[in-house]
């Protein structure tokens, strides 16, 4: 229950929620833009704020001269099982540290916080040893394997705080029933926690989605490649082609906006059941 | 039920496992594993187009192209070259030539390639890059980039001069004429950013052109460096006055895309730069193309410039698994059709004798390169080093440098004093 | 006000009889949760128990211990090793040279201020602007859904895109940022922005903001909607005024969100070289360099021991930072607690 509003506020809060949608639209509004003019029209001075001629070529060419169907196929696949996957794991090790008291618990969260501040780079070569002895370079296994690793720490940060907030009356009651807990935790657990887990999902799924450089190590071939490696590709030393990358980055966004836009609400509430009280 | 559960898990594991795994061919057929670096995707499709070009001469070798993006290339290839795994022919670069080989990554192809027939139809320039002090081959070169000085035809025109600039003095009179700040039309597209260092080198170099060592562009006849040269702070002088008076505010932090955006965009009259900056040019539509033409580098005092050639190629990883059969790409690439229509696609100083001959270098922007060429003793070339171990550090420290002169935190003077003492240093410790 | 209906399943009720949500911080026990309605747990089971633990834990920590801690351990060692890729011949054991080497660099204490003035100029505006953001999207109104996926576009581009796109918008000659100001007739003279140190530490931070605000809206906006209503009614049963419900109400009640929220923005801001690399390199004259876009200047340099030896530094500074943090927002907590059941 909100307060009344009174018209002063009304005011403010109209004008300041447009002016920032402003401010972030822009910037998209602008690469969208630029994706749709000519190529030899995107530096004309002054500067054009609607293309003289809408053209479809930039994305055209993107399926043409390169394979951008195979690496939007491939960023899929990786991020949506990727994804999956660790919100899996990460719901097993969530639930066990929000249920249960143990000794290496409090070192096991830190462990946790650590993996976010490690740089990248120091892993990167040790990395790609390892999945050469694996066999698994530029496979597109291997990589989902990396990412599962890289997803699980927040992911179980962040599912913590949603059984921290269920009772566990809940599954108790069911495990009285002669559930085991494993089924417990998905049968009764799960349908409660869905908003959430759909949330822990979708970060996952973005941050796989965007990754560049665990990709670009372990990729070499160019039917393996995801969308972050080709969209680095339009930038070359000496020249960017800005038509072919707005417009790859119009088609890397549109996904995530379409699954925020679905999921907005889902992940509104998830989070609300306590996800970030962590 | 349980159990149940984790079956599933693992049968879907396993169905992950069968799907990635790529299945091998094993009738003779030998896959190279090929890597560049300077990767661009026009540059990628015209490899491509080669390299399907070789497998046709060669049915029992597959080349699998790698093209990381230029940014991130460098490292990859670092850790492919570390874990041994991996690479068959790669890119080699003068920057990168000197520790790659020192890590013992690269593989010496000067055994293989004695009396190679294509020698013979290899420049002056192409042979001595293809080996390095030591007298190893390291990478055959498939190009050079070399710098010029593109200009706007119309504009000198226009500001009264009937030439384009010849020496950096003239250039500096010329681009100060043409800037004009309220109509946002610049003389100079100033190199501040990635790449400062270079270009205030190539400055210097022309001033003390006459005295400088001919195997090492940063040393002079008598040992010493060319920062310590009194003409050196006459260069500056000139090259930073360029900066105040004839170019844009912001170009302190201009690198490579942005100097030739500022060109090709029409806002400024003059760029220094790679004759591959030609094929991007030949695409404005902002400036058509009677309104450019390229001149030769400038020259000092001396009446001479230096060239700073810099160069890549291919070569073979001292692991690779096939070497024969990256060696006959190398060889395919570096000879006739395939190595000319590299270097013209891409606008490379070409590696083939006979390139030269070829109209297409004689006409339009190309044709001061022809000038440059035929007239050696006016445009010398010396190499750079670029391959000492302490290059990147080196760049890194002289391009930062440069900018704190642009904003007025240093002096030229303290510039070229530390630079001096920098590189004696490293010649006194170095090899 | 106990009394809390269980968000998800509002078939179920239950009273938990829990009090207003206690942080718990990393590594804290929570003995308050035990105390309050939850049944003990029965000690009799500990065998059964610690299986239960262990093979729950067990594939989070073996895909994290082999593909996040075994490469970042294997490859900390470079830090104590002379490792130059300029020449890998020789990669003996130095000790404590590299960190030596980095704490004396002569650009440590400037690139340290940076750091400490990009983490904090960009957290600011992002909680602020995030959290009214939040605070006013909780009011219903048509096309909220749309407004939101739009708002939040932002977090799904990467960091480096980010900067590319941006050292364009701010180009001073071509740039629409300039261009835009001078139409509202804000500045006379286009400004040099990424020329000048100053301007351009300003221009990474903006992009940076335009880049967080949204994981902060996020998240706020979805701890706010935890807040019961009967919370509020409460408040204006006693006639509390905007400012006051807010500070005394809203903020208290959010505060762990609130400072989970920060300390991971923290984290994550620190090792977000992304951005800077892709506007300025660290430039103009190094001047906008944070400690992680140095690290990678001195990889590129191919000196990995020090690098690493840097990264280093930078973990040790945010379990510290971390520590500190957990500790400070913890103990406010259990203060309040104690005053509140007195």
């Amino acid at each position: 229950m909100i307060s009344k509003e009174s018209v002063p506020g009304r005011v403010a809060r109209v004008s300041f929620l447009a002016a920032w949608l402003l401010i972030t639209v822009f910037p998209l509004y602008w690469i969208t833009i630029t994706s749709l003019k000519r190529p030899g029209d995107i530096f004309t001075f002054p500067i054009a704020y609607w293309p003289e001629h809408l053209s479809l070529e930039n994305y055209t060419g993107l399926f043409r001269d390169h394979q951008f169907g195979v690496y939007i196929a491939n960023s899929l696949v990786v991020a949506a099982v990727a994804a999956a996957a660790a919100t899996a794991i990460s719901m097993l090790s969530a639930y066990v540290l929000a249920r249960f008291e143990f000794r290496s618990k409090s070192a096991l969260l830190m462990a946790t916080l650590v993996t976010q501040m490690i740089p990248a780079f120091i892993a990167l070569g040790p990395l790609y040893l390892l999945m050469t002895d694996l066999d698994l370079v530029d496979n597109r296994l291997g990589l989902i394997l990396v990412y599962i690793a890289v997803c699980i720490p927040f992911c179980t940060v962040m599912l913590r705080g949603f059984f921290e907030n269920i009772p566990d009356a809940l599954e108790e009651a069911a495990m009285i029933d002669g559930l085991s807990r494993f089924r417990a935790l998905f049968q009764v657990l799960f349908p409660v926690m869905k908003p959430g887990i759909i949330a822990a999902f979708i970060f996952n799924f973005v941050n796989c989605w965007n990754e560049l450089f665990l990709s670009v190590t372990l990729m070499n071939s160019d039917d393996h490649k995801t969308i972050p490696t080709a969209l680095n590709g339009f930038i070359s030393s000496f020249n960017i082609d800005w038509g072919s990358m707005s417009a790859a980055a119009v088609l890397t966004i549109l996904p995530t906006m379409v699954l925020f836009a679905f999921a907005s609400r889902h992940i509104v509430q998830g989070l609300t059941s306590g996800a970030v009280k962590e | 039920m349980r159990t149940g559960k984790a079956t599933l898990a693992l049968g879907i594991a396993a169905a992950m496992l069968m799907a990635g795994c790529s299945t091998g061919p094993s009738d003779g057929t030998v896959t190279l594993q090929m890597v560049e670096s300077l990767t661009n995707p026009a540059r990628t499709k015209l490899l491509k187009e080669l390299i399907a070009e070789f497998e046709q001469k060669h049915p029992k070798i597959k080349v699998n192209l790698v093209s990381p993006p230029t940014n991130q290339a460098d490292q990859k290839i670092q850790q492919m070259l570390q874990s041994g795994n991996g690479v068959d022919a790669l890119e080699v670069r003068d920057t990168t030539v000197g520790p790659w080989s020192t890590n013992k990554w690269l593989y010496d192809m000067s055994k293989d390639l004695k009396g190679w027939s294509g020698w013979k139809n290899l420049t002056e320039n192409a042979v001595h890059a293809s080996q390095d002090v030591h007298r190893k081959t390291y990478f055959v070169p498939y190009g050079f980039y070399g710098l010029s000085l593109f200009y706007r035809t119309d504009l000198v025109e226009k500001a009264g001069f009937k030439k384009p600039p010849a020496n950096w003095a003239e250039l500096l009179e010329q681009a100060a004429r043409i800037q004009n700040k309220d109509k946002r039309q610049y003389g100079y597209a100033f190199r501040g950013g990635a790449g400062a260092g270079n270009n205030v080198v190539a400055a210097i170099e022309a001033y003390v052109a006459d005295t400088i060592d001919p195997g090492n562009g940063y040393k002079l006849i008598d040992g010493t460096s060319i920062f310590a040269a009194p003409q050196a702070l006459d260069a500056l002088d000139t090259y930073f006055k360029l900066f105040k008076k004839a170019s844009p505010p912001s170009s302190v932090a201009w690198g490579y895309p942005e100097m030739v955006e500022g060109f090709s965009n029409g806002s400024t009259a003059f760029l220094l730069q790679d004759p591959e900056v030609i094929a991007t040019v030949g695409q404005s539509k902002a400036i058509k193309k009677d309104q450019w033409s390229t001149a030769p580098l400038l020259t000092g005092p001396t009446g001479k410039a230096v060239q700073p050639l810099a160069t890549a190629g291919w070569g073979i990883a001292k692991a690779a698994k096939h070497k024969p059969e990256a060696l006959e790409l190398i060889k395919f690439l570096s000879q006739g059709e395939a190595s000319t229509t590299f270097t013209k696609e891409n606008s490379l100083v070409p590696i083939l004798k006979k390139a030269s001959e070829d109209d297409f270098y004689k006409t339009g922007p190309w044709a001061s390169y022809v000038t440059m060429t035929a007239h050696p003793d006016v445009y010398v070339a010396v190499p750079q080093p670029r391959d000492v171990p302490w290059w990147s550090e080196w760049s890194q420290k002289s391009d930062a440098e440069v900018q704190r002169v642009l904003l007025g935190k240093m002096s030229p003077k303290e510039l070229l004093a530390g630079w001096d003492k920098y590189w004696t240093e490293k010649w006194k410790s170095g090899s | 006000m106990e009394e809390r209906q269980l968000r998800g399943q509002p078939d179920v009720t239950l009273s938990t009889h829990q009090q207003v949500e206690r942080p718990s911080p990393e590594g804290g026990a929570r003995p308050a949760r035990k105390s309050a309605g939850r049944r003990p747990r029965k000690p009799e089971f500990t065998a059964r128990r610690g299986l239960v633990i262990a093979g729950y834990m067990a594939p989070a920590a073996l895909f994290v211990a082999a593909f996040v801690y075994y490469p970042m351990v294997r490859g900390s060692q470079m830090a104590f090793r002379h490792w130059n890729l300029t020449d890998l011949t020789d990669t003996s054991w130095v000790g404590l040279d590299n960190f030596r080497a980095v704490l004396e660099d002569p650009a440590w204490p400037t690139i340290l201020g940076n750091t400490a003035l990009w983490v904090i100029a960009s957290l600011v505006p992002q909680f602020v602007i995030g959290f009214a953001i939040a605070l006013w999207l909780r009011r219903n109104f048509r096309f909220r859904g749309l407004y939101q996926a739009l708002i939040f576009f932002p977090w799904a581009i990467s960091g480096f895109l980010i900067g590319i796109l941006f050292r364009w918008m701010f180009n001073s000659e071509f740039g629409v940022v300039n261009d835009l100001l001078q139409k509202a007739g804000l500045i006379d003279h286009p400004i040099a922005w990424l020329a000048e140190p100053r301007m351009a530490m300003l221009a990474i931070i903006v992009a940076n903001v335009w880049y967080g605000v949204t994981f902060f809206a996020i998240m706020i906006l979805a701890a706010l909607q935890s807040i019961p209503d009967d919370v509020y009614e409460a408040a204006q049963l006693d006639g509390a005024g905007k400012a006051r419900t807010l500070f005394q109400i809203t903020i208290p009640y959010i505060r762990t969100t609130l400072a989970l929220t920060v300390l991971l923005r923290v984290i994550w801001i620190f090792n977000f070289p992304d951005l800077i690399f892709g506007m300025t390199g660290g430039g103009p004259n190094n001047e906008t360099h944070i400690l992680t876009t140095w690290m990678i200047t001195i990889t590129q340099q191919g000196d990995y021991g020090k690098a690493s030896a840097l990264g280093l530094v930078v973990v040790a500074l945010l379990l510290v930072f971390s520590v500190f943090h957990l500790m400070a927002t913890r103990e406010k907590a259990t203060r309040e607690e104690k005053g509140a059941r007195s």
